[in-house]
């Protein structure tokens, strides 16, 4: 079952096409992956699920509710981390939390918890402004995993973190299905981190979804197109430039 | 060289639209003024420069003196707020060049809001005080002495904003001197060569020793406040 | 969520913004000068108003006509603000709250700051009205019976006020120029209190209430006419649409 379906799904600002005709599904359970080079329409698309960017056409399902008659009983079920981290630097990492707890509703036992979960209790007392770049980044991804909800929504997560911080952050999305029974759409511009968390993958390019669905089925289409499959980086990169030459040149 | 550059600096800062919009405000308060209640000033005695700065001159000057203060704010913002500052500071520039761009642009921008001032404070002196040619040139002259003790007050501004970060602790001090500028007493000499005082001081009726000691007044409190950002600057490099 | 809720929510992201800081400057601001020339308020003969009665319509008249407009419009922008300098409105906007519903909590925030303002200023006109009365050996005290109201009434005057800066602030994104058009509409305020029309401009309203009341203990400056209609309705009206206005625009630039 899909718990994240897109109908067309476009986005346009004045001549510039963001977002066309996205036919997404996202099965239930699932690591989502949405890979696409920068400025491919990935933020974009998240942000339309957010209601944070109304759609110019198409549609699209979140748990059988639409948008935007449903916007707030949709946000509920969401978790999200989009672009920039998003905090209010006057207050502790605490009291970020708090404020996101006290209007989602939950216990107070859930601001301890996200922040566990991404190892920031060391830090919680300290102004957010105050904070590293890759702990702003875990202070967002804190945000969105508070009260565990059945959708997390989370836009290049590991952007800024050390690479001891992208192993734990990838650990932690990769366990999130089964140890929370969610489902996790993340994006990243990188193939390579993706095929380390993603179940199933959708790949983005000026707006236009190029592929869709398991890496198996990725690897399989690679090499039925004669495209190298030693390395799924580089089948990305032809994926991307063979779409490119196909527009006309465009890079 | 500095100055092209603090020219292409301020280009969409929204600074020239938000000089050109105040300067029609300040422009049309004397109008709407007059032409509200032309009989009050037709009968009141003295020059058409007296009555009309008399019955205007405080607002315009609390509207400029907003509005540098506004401009230096925006005219440093630009500086601090993405580090282009930084990037300024590690190139092979002078940073009281900088400090002179800035001056640079503000002055030019003051003297632009006043032409608009003069235009329409003589445009309501001819058109409901019938004042003559002698009476237009004394109500510029009038201007004119307002435009240099206003100076001060717009260098501070630009001084205060180079030294703050942060562009609400600049708005903040600007927005505080003004207000203590229309709370002190007006009768008293020293208080009124406070820089953000001396522009509310209106020109007719005023002793020529007075006006002397003011006109020096300003052009030494511009002086000290060029110098007191050069010698800051200095300290500020050495403290870096 | 409820209002209320919401509202405890957005107290709670004004910590360490130093609004209280800035509130508490402008009232010493205000009265340490007047403490120092309250000697000034024996030299009102010609008016015919008691020294009492004028050392506190000065010090109001002070407030009113510009700290108190300019206070409110910083924090405004303050307010504005805080959601914008990290993106917290963008974590806002994807939670399940009613973003108008978020908009009215902040102005709820912004009104209560006004009342924190005028409850500083009254208590510094006692404390100012006592110093000062102990250096010129003269009570300058006022019956609070008389100041409270008043001061309440202040503040039911500016609502309107705080209900335009508050639409100034969501519809202009870039905070130097809605302070700009917040403070120049302070200043056009004393012009327009001079026409018959002066009720249909709401940052003119408080330095109204002030002067017509100066015209009530004072004998000799002319008494300035406050009718409640329509002056009442005029201003309810609108404070609704500029609520409205902000409560509906709040977040649509960031949902670009």
């Amino acid at each position: 079952m899909n718990i994240i379906q897109t109908r067309n799904l476009t986005k346009s600002y004045n001549d510039f096409t963001a977002v066309s005709n996205l036919n997404l599904h996202v099965p239930k359970g699932s690591v989502y992956g949405f890979v696409g080079p920068n400025g491919a329409g990935k933020s974009t698309t998240m942000k339309m699920f957010l209601g944070l960017t109304r759609p110019s056409s198409g549609a699209f399902v979140i748990d059988k509710m639409s948008y935007p008659h449903n916007r707030v009983k949709i946000l509920r079920e969401i978790g999200s981390f989009i672009e920039a981290p998003a905090f209010y630097g006057n207050l502790t990492g605490e009291e970020n939390l708090d404020i996101i707890r006290r209007i989602l509703k939950l216990p107070k036992s859930t601001v301890d918890d996200a922040l566990e979960l991404v190892d920031l209790t060391p830090y919680k007392k300290r102004l957010a402004r105050k904070y590293s770049l890759g702990m702003k980044q875990r202070l967002g991804l804190a945000g969105a995993l508070l009260g565990r909800p059945p959708i997390l929504i989370l836009d290049e997560p590991t952007n800024g973190l050390d690479p001891v911080g992208i192993h734990e952050i990838r650990t932690l999305i990769r366990s999130l299905p089964d140890k929370f029974d969610c489902t996790v759409f993340v994006s990243s511009h990188l193939l390579s981190e993706i095929e380390l968390m993603a179940d199933h993958i959708g790949v983005l390019n000026h707006g236009h979804l190029l592929f869709e669905g398991t890496l198996e089925e990725l690897k399989e289409k690679a090499a039925f197109e004669g495209y190298p499959d030693d390395n799924l980086e580089d089948m990305f990169l032809a994926l991307i430039e063979e779409d490119n030459i196909r527009r006309g040149g465009a890079k | 060289m500095s100055f092209r550059l603090e020219c292409k600096k301020i280009r969409r800062t929204g600074l020239t639209a938000a000089f050109i919009a105040g300067s029609i405000i300040a422009a049309a308060l004397p109008v709407i003024n007059t032409a509200a209640r032309p009989d009050t000033f037709t009968s009141m005695a003295g020059s058409p420069a007296a009555v009309l700065t008399d019955a205007n001159l405080q607002l315009i000057s609390m509207l400029n003196l907003l509005l540098v203060t506004a401009g230096a704010c925006i005219l440093y913002h630009i500086e601090y707020a993405d580090n282009g500052l930084q990037k300024m500071q590690s190139l092979p520039v002078r940073e009281s060049g900088l400090f002179t761009g800035k001056c640079g642009i503000l002055l030019p921008f003051v003297l632009v809001m006043f032409l608009f001032e003069a235009a329409s404070l003589c445009f309501c002196g001819w058109h409901w005080l019938d004042a003559g040619k002698e009476e237009l040139i004394e109500m510029l002259q009038t201007l004119g002495f307002t435009l240099l003790l206003t100076l001060p007050a717009a260098i501070i501004a630009l001084v205060i904003s180079s030294a703050c970060r942060n562009m609400w602790t600049t708005l903040g001090i600007g927005v505080l001197c003004i207000f203590t500028a229309t709370m002190l007493p007006t009768d008293n000499f020293i208080f009124s060569l406070f820089p953000y005082v001396l522009p509310f001081q209106i020109l007719p009726g005023m002793e020529t020793t007075r006006v002397i000691h003011y006109c020096i007044a300003a052009v030494c409190e511009t002086g000290i406040a060029c110098a007191a950002e050069f010698i800051y600057l200095k300290v500020r490099r050495l403290f870096a | 969520m409820n209002i209320f809720t919401l509202a405890l929510v957005e107290f709670k992201k004004i910590k360490r913004s130093k609004i209280l800081l800035i509130l508490i400057a402008a009232t010493v601001i205000l009265w340490l000068p007047n403490i120092l020339n309250a000697d000034l308020n024996f030299d009102m003969n010609d008016i015919g108003i008691s020294p009492e009665n004028s050392f506190f319509i000065q010090g109001f008249m002070g407030m009113t006509w510009f700290i108190y407009p300019a206070v409110m419009v910083v924090t405004t922008v303050i307010l504005v603000q805080t959601e914008r300098t990290n993106h917290g409105i963008l974590k806002m906007l994807a939670l399940p709250v009613s973003t108008p519903l978020l908009c009215f909590a902040k102005f709820i925030v912004l009104a209560v700051t006004a009342a924190a303002f005028i409850l500083f200023m009254t208590a510094g006109y006692y404390i100012a009205a006592a110093a000062a009365g102990a250096l010129n050996d003269y009570s300058f005290i006022l019956a609070p019976g008389y100041v409270l109201p008043f001061a309440g009434k202040l503040y039911l005057a500016s609502l309107p006020m705080l209900t335009v800066f508050w639409l100034i602030a969501v519809c202009i994104s870039t905070p130097i120029f809605s302070v700009g058009v917040g403070l120049v509409s302070i200043v056009s305020s004393v012009l327009i209190n001079n026409t018959e029309v002066w009720f249909l401009y709401p940052m003119g309203y408080p330095f109204y209430l002030i002067m017509s009341e100066y015209g009530e203990v004072a004998e000799n400056i002319g008494k300035s006419s406050l009718d409640l209609i329509p002056w009442i309705p005029v201003a309810a009206l609108i404070s609704l649409i500029c609520l409205l206005i902000s409560c509906l625009y709040f977040g649509r630039a960031e949902r670009r």
